[in-house]
């Protein structure tokens, strides 16, 4: 599992990472990054993280209990 | 009577300005995507330069047309800044610089125009900046009176080579997999 966050102050809203991993990330009314889930199984996040123009999402995988 | 030289070497000096700065927002904007410095270059910072320095550019080209309305020395109407083929001074190379600084004006608008062109037209967008580069290499050359000068064929051999270069290298290169962590 990847335990994701963002990083509220970093982001520009480019939207890469609702494009590459939209079960995970979507844009808020604000047109910022939001998360729709904190953890997933779904490796498309880490080609958000290296998608991301401002370096504002940040993964931590952890072993499954 | 001479006239004064002042905006004409305002408009020389501040188009190739534009165009190195526009140049090294280019190479910025490439360092973005294929981080060729690893984790040397923060990614935010990379983006913030790319921005930056695409905004001063713009500005300068803004400086560019306005010195050569001012001047003198070759003819160029307020209407030929903006319609291509409108200037009486080598209009088709005058036409290149037209077209490539709307176009640069238009792809630099899109950023704030994301909500309601969606990101990914604003990204497809960003790949007209190719063309923007292509015509102001040619509009510089061509319409540049001191494009016969050793330093400027260097300036524009020295871009273009650079921006070749590092669009191969972001071509080649894999997009950069994040240092994972593990907990238990």
């Amino acid at each position: 599992m990847f335990r994701i966050a963002i990083d509220g102050s970093l982001c520009s809203g480019f939207g890469d990472c609702a494009d590459l991993a939209p079960d995970v990330f979507e844009l808020d009314s604000h047109g910022k990054a939001a998360l729709r889930r904190g953890e997933t199984a779904d490796p498309a996040v880490l080609d958000a993280v290296s998608a991301c123009p401002m370096g504002a999402i940040s993964v931590v995988e952890e072993d499954a209990a | 009577m001479t006239h004064d030289p002042t905006f004409w070497l305002l408009a020389r000096a501040s188009g190739l300005t534009a165009y190195v700065l526009l140049t090294l927002s280019v190479l910025a904007g490439l360092v973005v995507k294929s981080r060729p410095f690893g984790r040397a270059v923060k990614t935010a910072s990379a983006t913030d330069v790319h921005r930056y320095l695409a905004f001063l550019g713009l500005g300068m080209l803004a400086l560019h047309g306005a010195a050569l309305v001012l001047d003198r020395t070759v003819r160029i109407s307020l209407a030929a800044l903006f319609v291509p083929f409108a200037a009486g001074y080598r209009p088709a190379a005058v036409a290149a610089g037209v077209a490539a600084a709307e176009l640069a004006a238009l792809v630099a608008a899109s950023f704030s125009l994301r909500r309601f062109i969606g990101n990914r037209n604003w990204r497809r967008l960003h790949w007209a900046t190719y063309l923007v580069f292509l015509l102001g290499t040619v509009h510089g050359l061509a319409a540049g009176t001191d494009s016969s000068r050793p330093w400027a064929v260097a300036l524009y051999l020295g871009a273009a080579g650079a921006v070749a270069s590092a669009t191969a290298w972001r071509a080649l290169s894999r997009p950069v997999r994040p240092t994972r962590q593990r907990s238990a």
